[in-house]
């Protein structure tokens, strides 16, 4: 039966027990028909449609719910009501007789309607309606039924985890685990299951079920849309989503948004999240809750990633075609992430299709880029390929300046990702990913800048028993950059370095209702602080070289997620990260009565290789809790404590790119944060709306800031330069959202506040003389709107507006003549604020047509960044006036309009 | 340094950036208060015979085009030190205030200044004591080859570096703060008796009274006494002062510590460089100040500048709650001077520019002879 057909008929069952339920049944005729024992062994069907032709009666039912039913033995002598009362007893069933001939045969009526609301809404959403059936009513067992099975995605054959299972008539719902598996306890009888995860389509099963059974089905991803409305985020399934602090991402939405020269941008699309926020415009990174660039540990495929963007911050490092699935935590993140201390971006990589080859190529106005994926051997091997490239040299030589002769400048970046997949059975699955990323850029006769990340990795997935899984990650990464100077007499090359191996196992273990997560993750860091080398003979430039430093951290985490009943879920864990420092090394050691200067080192202490200079321990507990208050709002609480044992050192608010990661050691303690959060999310009008509140505190400890006027880039005592102190951030989030309708979009607020304080012993081993200050982050107001109205199926208009408070600066506010010299008179750290930022940005996207079977689709994005051309500061900084006095000037780097064109074509 | 450096060439790049994306560059006005509320004290006690020198002036505006000094006349300055004794400074020109030479300054003791302006408002610097320094032992110099670029090509900008030894001294507590300050001098020539005007599309001869020339009755232009203001003794002044916190002492020693760079040009050497360098031993407090000074001379101009922190000084108020910044400080100071020879450096210097004003047109000259010039 089509589900168009089905709906209608409920639709006529649903007018009558609306009516019905409002009136008392008078008509008692038609139940004190007696039987005559010629339905034994009739179906109850078969009976009704008898009854039907042999009288004037009506009988109202919808088939499937009678179907099991039959007379199994006589009853003639019965009235009809004792009869039914005996055949339907145990159901959920039940009859109202209206007028002297009508019968209606009804189910539990709240049920029948959320399940024919389930239903149309399915079909109104163009989704795919798949109907089970288990069991039949004779044979049907008394209490509760088990049906479960594991989900897969279409092309890559890979378990998707976390997907969302809304049982419809009952407002409950689970979540797939890691594995992809799920199980669900449901009264015997007719249910809808919707299944939705990002990336996917959503896939309705109408499901009849009188014993256990097993579903195990395939889920398309929703490159080949057929539906018209796609969910913004998740935020629509924060109430039934089983991990407080997650948000997962929907690249399809992503690639929707506006973006700067219609470069799509995965890290600016976390920056529109609650509690997101940037230092300024095209600023490298994001800051969560209050915190700085480096607390985000983003994770590309498992290996952690020091570099998030290109052209400082322009672009993201990450190929958005080459992305799968995107998690992002900011507060009560589990125990398998640990290592930096604000948030945690987990980026998968895409699969290559098992099935059949396809791709895509996009060309924008500063880059083009390029996919393709297929089986090697169909539904065994897979390999995914992506490449992007910009070709924005043509842009810049096109400039005509004042400042140099730019023809021969050159901006170049590319970023390449390889994964290859294979199966060697249902239970084991290897992948093998390689990502590289390159930047250069050169001016004229000066210098080039160099970045360049480079990382490999490889993850066996192995299924020992049914419920045990595992994870081994092994690989390999290195970060680093380089500063040339070409100039013959001072030639130079100043570089920085980080290699990183990673090994790592995780262990899956889902046992009634828990679902036990354990591993133990090893991570070895060799870090190449500076080196500066003549580049040239004749070169004047001193050779320095920073001795190398050598750490690892490795962790043990045990975790687990407890589904308490319906209401309730524990997640709750234990991370134990070991971090230690270890030689070759030299360690200067200081006057211990006087603070940490060059000119106060006493002794020095030397440590052979692999020698353990010093070793940090911690223990990081995890608990969060969702209650689900109602069927449509839960409460969640979440608490975390997190380490972080590499800090980026830097002392000005933008990511420049000398910035310099240093790992903790002899002197610079771990940082430590501990935070708490509380909120209340709701879903109103049935999943139309959805509402959230929520609230966190963080404490922070060893957060590390540098000396007033310190020097960071090759400085072999940097921690001479370097101060530790404490942290504390606080806030409040609320978020709108709309998920249904031509018009979806979400609004979000942000109050927060962020401090520092640095109080050491001395005036210069304090900021601001020890008192709390605002950091660098603290932007108290935080307001996003985004939004995507569909004007067809094929053809959506986007945008967003963002408004931030200005971050905090220092700013001289006088000035003073001291011996033949004049002098800025600064305001204490960050007591000023530069302006509010705020930028609207618009788009049209154009889609082409969604037919699953047709190849080749193309789209169109128009988009305009900054559509009111406000001048937004990117940074401050001051010019010296006539006077000699340093004048504050805002820089603001896109001032105007900036409307750009990309094609994308999918094959 | 090589970091400064770094960024101030990443400013380059990001310039291309900018104008790629249509950026701008905008004045940022903020709410801040008034520069002339605040009170700038400088001075500064040494173990050098006196008279010792306090200035006091208001706080420049941001937007002041020019450093014009207003300065606060009329106050009462004392200074004090920890013996009891007291000495009151008298007001030499307005806003400079200048010690009759009662007090002089000796290693271990600790002094500080009491002012009260004409308002009646007063302030106090904390005590600061002098603390004892070692001799500057050696000054060496080293040509080094440079250039830098130009949008016509590359220009020679040579220096001699400037190294020198000294002994650290005995310090106080353990603790040394040293500054050391350079100061170059060189002598210059000019034309005074050269200048002439434009008149009627005719160059007249018009020489300055100074140079000794002028024009007989004959309407001759001969020499009629000797020039005043054809030699001048330049002075270089470092940019930023330079500290003793990142070097390290060895056996009670600093060694090769560059103190400063001498331009090679053909006015420095047209005919010798003085470069002379004062080891002045400080308090933490002065070195505090000065390490700030220094941050924020570094940190000029590069578009990714660290901020830098607030300069407070020793001074602060005493019955109001007026802002100032200022510092009164003690010191010893030993001093070392060397010449640099033209024929020392490794080429041949072009003649000195045809300057046609009297010799003061060069920066920070004066037309008497230093006493230490030789």
């Amino acid at each position: 039966m089509s589900a168009v057909n089905r709906s209608s008929l409920l639709r006529r069952v649903a007018v009558f027990i609306v009516v019905f339920s409002s009136i008392v049944a008078r008509g008692q005729d038609i139940l004190q028909h007696q039987l005559d024992g010629t339905e034994q062994g009739k179906s109850l069907a078969v009976f009704f449609e008898e009854l039907e032709k042999s009288s004037k009666v009506r009988v109202y039912f919808i088939t499937e719910w009678i179907e099991p039913i039959s007379f199994q033995r006589s009853y003639a002598g019965m009235t009809l009501e004792d009869a039914l009362s005996d055949l339907m007893n145990g159901t959920d069933l039940s009859f109202i007789a209206m007028y002297p001939d009508a019968l209606v045969i009804i189910k539990d009526p709240t049920q029948a309607l959320l399940r024919k609301r389930a239903i149309e809404e399915a079909v109104k959403q163009n989704q795919r309606v798949d109907t089970y059936r288990f069991g039949d009513r004779g044979k049907a067992r008394k209490g509760r039924l088990i049906i479960s099975g594991q989900v897969t995605g279409s092309r890559s054959l890979d378990p998707i985890p976390r997907v969302n299972i809304q049982v419809s008539d009952t407002e409950r719902g689970t979540t797939t685990d890691e594995s992809g598996k799920y199980v669900l306890s449901l009264e015997p009888g007719v249910h809808v299951l919707t299944f939705s995860s990002i990336e996917y389509e959503t896939k309705v099963i109408d499901l009849l079920a009188y014993e256990d059974g097993v579903i195990d089905f395939i889920m398309e991803e929703s490159g080949v849309m057929l539906d018209e409305v796609v969910i913004h985020g998740n935020f629509g399934r924060e109430v039934t989503t089983g991990k407080v602090g997650l948000t997962r991402l929907s690249m399809v939405e992503v690639k929707r948004a506006p973006a700067l020269l219609g470069e799509v941008d995965l890290v600016k699309q976390v920056q529109t999240l609650p509690g997101v926020t940037t230092a300024g415009e095209a600023a490298a990174g994001f800051n969560v809750r209050g915190g700085s660039v480096d607390q985000n540990l983003i994770l590309y495929d498992d290996m952690p990633s020091f570099n998030s963007s290109h052209v400082l911050g322009f672009f993201s490092a990450f190929n958005s075609e080459a992305i799968k699935d995107v998690s992002f935590y900011k507060g009560g993140v589990p125990a398998e992430y640990g290592g930096r201390t604000s948030s945690v971006l987990d980026i998968r990589s895409r699969d290559g299709d098992f099935r059949k080859w396809n791709g895509n190529v996009g060309i924008g106005l500063a880059t083009s880029n390029f996919m393709i994926n297929g089986p090697i051997k169909k539904d065994t091997t897979s390999v995914a390929v992506s490449f992007r490239t910009t070709y924005s040299d043509w842009l810049v030589r096109s400039i005509e300046t004042e400042y140099a002769d730019l023809s021969k400048s050159s901006v170049s970046f590319y970023d390449a990702t390889m994964k290859l997949t294979h199966l060697f059975n249902s239970r084991t699955r290897l992948s093998v990913t390689g990502y590289s990323s390159n930047d250069a850029m050169r001016l004229v006769g000066d210098s080039t800048y160099q970045w360049n990340n480079l990382q490999f990795s490889a993850k066996l997935s192995h299924q020992f028993t049914e419920k045990l899984n595992s994870e081994f990650v092994a690989g390999v990464g290195s970060y680093g950059y380089s500063v040339e100077n070409p100039d013959y007499l001072t030639a130079s090359k100043l570089s920085f370095r980080i290699n990183t191996i990673l090994a790592k196992a995780a262990f899956n273990y889902p046992l009634d209702r828990h679902n036990l997560n354990f591993g133990l993750q090893m991570l070895h860091y060799r870090f190449s602080p500076g080196t500066l080398t003549p580049g040239s003979p004749a070169s004047n430039a001193e050779s320095i070289t920073l001795e190398k430093q050598y750490s690892i951290e490795n962790s043990l985490y045990v975790g687990d997620e407890l589904t308490v009943n319906d209401r309730i879920l524990i997640e709750g864990g234990i991370r134990l990260p070991v971090f230690i420092s270890l030689g070759p090394a030299t360690v200067k050691l200081y006057d211990p009565q006087s603070p940490l200067e060059v000119s106060n080192v006493s002794d020095s202490l030397n440590f052979g290789t692999a020698q353990p200079i010093e070793t940090y321990v911690g223990i990081e507990p995890r608990l969060s809790f969702r209650w689900k208050a109602t069927e449509s709002s839960s409460i969640k609480f979440g608490y975390n404590r997190m380490y972080q044992y590499l800090n980026l050192v830097t002392n000005t608010t933008a990511v420049t790119p000398v910035d310099i990661w240093l790992p903790s050691g002899y002197y610079i303690k771990p940082q430590r944060a501990d935070q708490v959060s509380i909120g209340y999310f709701t879903d109103l009008r049935s999943g139309k709306y959805a509402v959230s509140v929520e609230a966190f505190y963080k404490a922070l400890d060893n957060i590390v800031d540098f000396k007033d006027g310190a020097k960071l880039v090759l400085n072999p005592q940097i921690e001479t330069d370097l101060l530790q102190g404490k942290g504390t951030a606080y806030g409040v989030e609320m978020s709108i959202t709309k998920n249904t309708g031509r018009l979806t979009g979400n609004v979000n607020y942000t109050y927060s506040r962020s401090f520092r304080q640095v109080a050491g012993p001395t005036s210069s081993e304090s900021v601001n003389s020890g008192n709390q200050y605002p950091s660098n982050f603290d932007q108290p107001h935080i307001a996003n709107l985004a939004w995507k109205y569909s004007l067809s199926r094929r053809l959506f208009f986007t945008g967003n507006f963002t408004y931030h408070t200005g971050r905090p600066v220092s700013i001289p506010l006088s000035a003073f003549q001291f011996e033949n010299n004049t002098i800025a008179y600064f305001s204490g750290r960050n007591q000023h604020r530069i302006p509010d930022y705020h930028r609207l940005d618009l788009a049209l996207i154009i889609e082409g047509h969604k037919k699953r079977k047709k190849k080749g689709e193309g789209s169109w994005v128009i988009s305009v960044y900054n559509v009111y051309g406000r001048n937004n500061p990117y940074t401050v900084f001051f010019k010296s006036s006539g006077a000699g006095i340093p004048q504050p000037y805002q820089l603001s780097i896109i001032g105007s309009p900036l409307p750009s064109i990309s094609y994308n074509y999918r094959f | 340094m090589a970091a400064s450096n770094f960024s101030r060439k990443f400013s380059k790049w990001w310039i291309l950036i900018f104008t790629l994306l249509d950026s701008c560059v905008d004045r940022i006005e903020f709410d801040i208060p008034p520069a002339q509320n605040q009170l700038v004290v400088e001075g500064m006690i040494s173990d050098d015979p006196g008279p010792y020198t306090v200035r006091i002036s208001r706080a420049l505006d941001l937007e002041a085009d020019s450093v014009v000094i207003s300065p606060v006349k009329q106050a009462k300055v004392k200074l004090l030190d920890d013996e009891g004794r007291s000495e009151n400074f008298s007001e030499t020109s307005p806003g400079v205030y200048v010690t009759g030479g009662l007090i002089r300054g000796k290693v271990g003791n600790r002094y500080h200044i009491w002012l009260e302006t004409q308002e009646g408002e007063q302030f106090e610097s904390q005590p600061d004591a002098i603390r004892s320094v070692g001799p500057v032992e050696n000054i060496r110099f080293e040509f080094e080859a440079r250039s830098i670029t130009e949008n016509y090509g590359p220009v020679r900008a040579d220096v001699f570096n400037v190294y020198m030894d000294a002994n650290a001294g005995a310090g106080t507590d353990g603790e040394k703060f040293v500054r050391w300050k350079f100061t170059g001098t060189y002598e210059v020539l000019s034309y005074p008796e050269r200048h002439f005007i434009w008149a009627l599309g005719f160059t007249l001869p018009d020489p300055y009274p100074c140079s000794g020339y002028d024009f007989d009755e004959a309407g001759n232009l001969v020499s009629m006494g000797p020039c005043t203001c054809c030699s001048c003794w330049a002075h270089h002044y470092e940019s930023q002062p330079s500290l003793s916190d990142g070097q390290q002492v060895v056996n009670n020693q600093y060694y090769n510590i560059k103190v400063g760079e001498v331009p090679i040009t053909s006015a420095t050497f047209y005919n010798k460089y003085q470069v002379e360098v004062a080891q002045m031993s400080l308090s933490r407090t002065a070195f505090e100040f000065f390490k700030l000074v220094r941050a924020q001379k570094e940190g000029a101009g590069s578009l990714f500048q660290p901020p830098s922190g607030e300069i407070k000084g020793n001074i602060s108020p005493l019955n109001n709650s007026k802002p100032i910044v200022g510092l009164f400080y003690a010191t010893s100071i030993n001093r070392k001077s060397v010449y640099i020879q033209r024929s020392d450096v490794p080429y041949n210097i072009p003649p000195i520019a045809e300057i046609r004003y009297p010799c003061t047109w060069y920066e920070n000259s004066t037309n008497v002879k230093p006493s230490n010039w030789e």
